[in-house]
């Protein structure tokens, strides 16, 4: 055939050639187009654009940047550590003996799609009929109050991301060798010890893994926030992606939009450098 | 001797008695837990069969009294959730076995070959299903709009693409590399081209890969939200979406026939795992199976 005539590096990039097409069609250059677009003055509705050169980053971060990022890092914060330890303990729970089938079943919250979660939370957290209020014999509008708004986006996205954590960790806890805690176990070290002293650093690898894809999915998450908050009460839930959509798509202002992204860009550009050392580490 | 004896004593029966009691305290985690992680669940599976007068009552009984599949009838004879339904199909499906032909070849390219850029290249495929959706949303918005795409199924495959390709990649470049080189080796020697070893050879090895690796863009797919959302007419919306505009744009929702609706579009994703258990890790340490 004619592809024996090729050394193995050529035929290596012919067989890429649909894949790196693709890539560069929908992934590069609409995102590199997107950086670009962030130095204009742009409309989703009217034609044409005029080049504003830093303008547009001036005016983010001179004042909408800032709670944004607040925002951000409050809801990223609480849905990564929240968890990250309700997996961990899980998966410790699970590591200790318990039936295997207890591990599919605690997948279901992430199995089911990011919009029945929302669908489903919302109405819990109902001011008028949710099951929440009920229990508690309140009436309270939690997605009504910046506070309790913010807890309750975390409260659902936690709901969705636990059962994720507990399978990266408990991953990582099947291969840890059982020697290692027998061997402390016989040497006197308690339950707490064992854990602090052989679990953690074995654990350490995966864990930070876990940890920081959770971090880097979160700090871009969109569907659970639009369907409960729309970023309200008053922009109290307004995250990154949020404000960029908003911008966009109701504001109709591309300019600020993919300015924001740029930022938005700049900051996950930073978790995803210790990412890639990571897992190549 | 005694001391001896009395030594082995402690020993033997240590690990006979903190036994049980790790396990009662892992049981106590796992039932907190579970009552987070599975009320929910239990709530959504109740409401959907509970009649309206009963579920707009407060408080909520948490026990149903009374089943009603009146839910489930009047979600069969809604014409217009039966088209989401259609169009989900649909996207989903296509944008499996396009991601799953695309990537398979990168993918061995990927695993089996050593050139110059392979590394860089690996990493930015890798690093590009981090980039933000709300970002190339706009650009694919306006490019898609400029070609006339905008609102067809293809723009809707197209963009579902950005994730599930590199997703696709990196599951295929893992199972390309548990298919041994020697066999291709021997296949090359035997005369066959690199060509017909990748086909004959390799794909049928890594063929339950390539149905777990569309698996898993297909609940991508089937689950996206933001693109489907956005790059779509009403026509064209696949679920997600299409349930949002459905039940949350009126005055009062109708809880109990949207949670049997959701119910209903859970199930392809469910049994979906189901298959895919034995993959879950790897899949998702491929990469960002769900973001």
């Amino acid at each position: 055939m004619r592809g024996r005539k090729l050394s193995d590096g050529q035929f290596a990039w012919l067989l890429m050639v649909p894949g790196l097409a693709l890539f560069l069609a929908i992934i590069a250059y609409p995102l590199v187009s997107a950086l670009v677009t962030g130095f204009f003055e742009q409309s989703l509705v009217r034609p044409g654009r005029s080049f504003v050169g830093l303008a547009n980053f001036a005016d983010l971060l001179g004042g909408d940047f800032w709670p944004v990022l607040r925002n951000t890092l409050v809801f990223t914060l609480g849905a990564t550590i929240a968890p990250f330890l309700i997996g961990y303990a899980l998966a410790l729970a699970l590591n200790a003996g318990l039936p295997g089938w207890l591990r599919g079943l605690f997948l279901f919250p992430w199995v089911i799609p990011g919009v029945v979660v929302s669908f489903l939370w919302l109405w819990i957290f109902n001011a008028n009929y949710g099951v929440l209020n009920g229990l508690l014999g309140t009436h309270i509008s939690w997605l009504g109050e910046p506070t309790t708004a913010m807890i309750a986006v975390i409260v659902t996205k936690t709901w969705a991301s636990f059962p994720w954590m507990m399978v990266m960790l408990l991953a990582g806890l099947q291969t840890m060798p059982k020697e290692l805690h027998e061997a402390a176990s016989v040497d006197g070290a308690g339950a707490i010890r064992r854990f602090r002293s052989v679990t953690v650093p074995h654990m350490r690898a995966i864990a930070g893994i876990a940890f920081l894809l959770e971090f880097i999915w979160n700090f871009q998450h969109f569907d659970t926030i639009y369907v409960l908050t729309g970023g309200g009460p008053a922009g109290a839930t307004k995250t990154f992606a949020v404000a960029v959509y908003d911008t966009a798509f109701k504001g109709f202002d591309l300019g600020h939009a993919t300015a924001l992204g740029g930022l938005w860009m700049l900051l996950l550009l930073v978790l995803m450098a210790f990412y890639l050392r990571k897992e190549n580490a | 001797m005694t001391a001896t004896l009395t030594r082995t004593v402690p020993l033997a029966s240590a690990p006979r008695r903190r036994r049980p009691r790790s396990r009662v305290a892992a049981w106590i985690a796992v039932a907190v837990i579970g009552v987070f992680g599975l009320a929910p669940i239990y709530w959504l599976v109740v409401t959907a069969f509970t009649p309206d007068d009963k579920a707009f009552s407060f408080p909520p009984a948490l026990f149903p009294t009374e089943i009603t599949f009146d839910h489930f009838t009047k979600l069969a004879e809604n014409e217009q959730l039966f088209g989401y339904l259609v169009n989900s199909v649909i996207v989903s499906v296509v944008t499996a076995f396009l991601s799953v032909l695309v990537s398979a070849y990168m993918a061995y390219a990927f695993s089996k070959f050593r050139y110059r850029g392979r590394k860089s290249l690996m990493h930015l495929i890798l690093a590009s299903q981090l980039f933000p959706q709300a970002v190339l949303l706009i650009t694919l918005y306006a490019v898609f709009s400029a070609t006339g795409l905008l609102g067809s199924y293809a723009a809707l495959i197209l963009s579902f693409t950005t994730f599930t390709l590199p997703l696709c990649v990196w599951m295929l470049k893992g199972i390309f590399d548990t298919v041994p080189s020697t066999l291709m080796e021997a296949a090359a020697i035997d005369g066959a081209s690199r060509w017909r070893t990748l086909h004959q050879i390799a794909l049928p090895l890594a063929a339950p890969g390539l149905v777990a690796a569309g698996l898993f863009a297909f609940v991508r797919a089937w689950n996206d939200f933001i693109f489907a959302l956005t790059l779509t007419d009403p026509a064209r919306q696949t679920l997600p979406p299409g349930l949002v505009h459905t039940y949350l744009g009126e005055f009062q929702t109708a809880w109990p026939d949207l949670m049997a609706a959701s119910f209903v579009v859970s199930l392809p994703v469910i049994a979906a795992f189901m298959f895919l258990q034995r993959y879950l890790v790897g899949g998702l340490t491929a990469g960002a199976v769900k973001g």
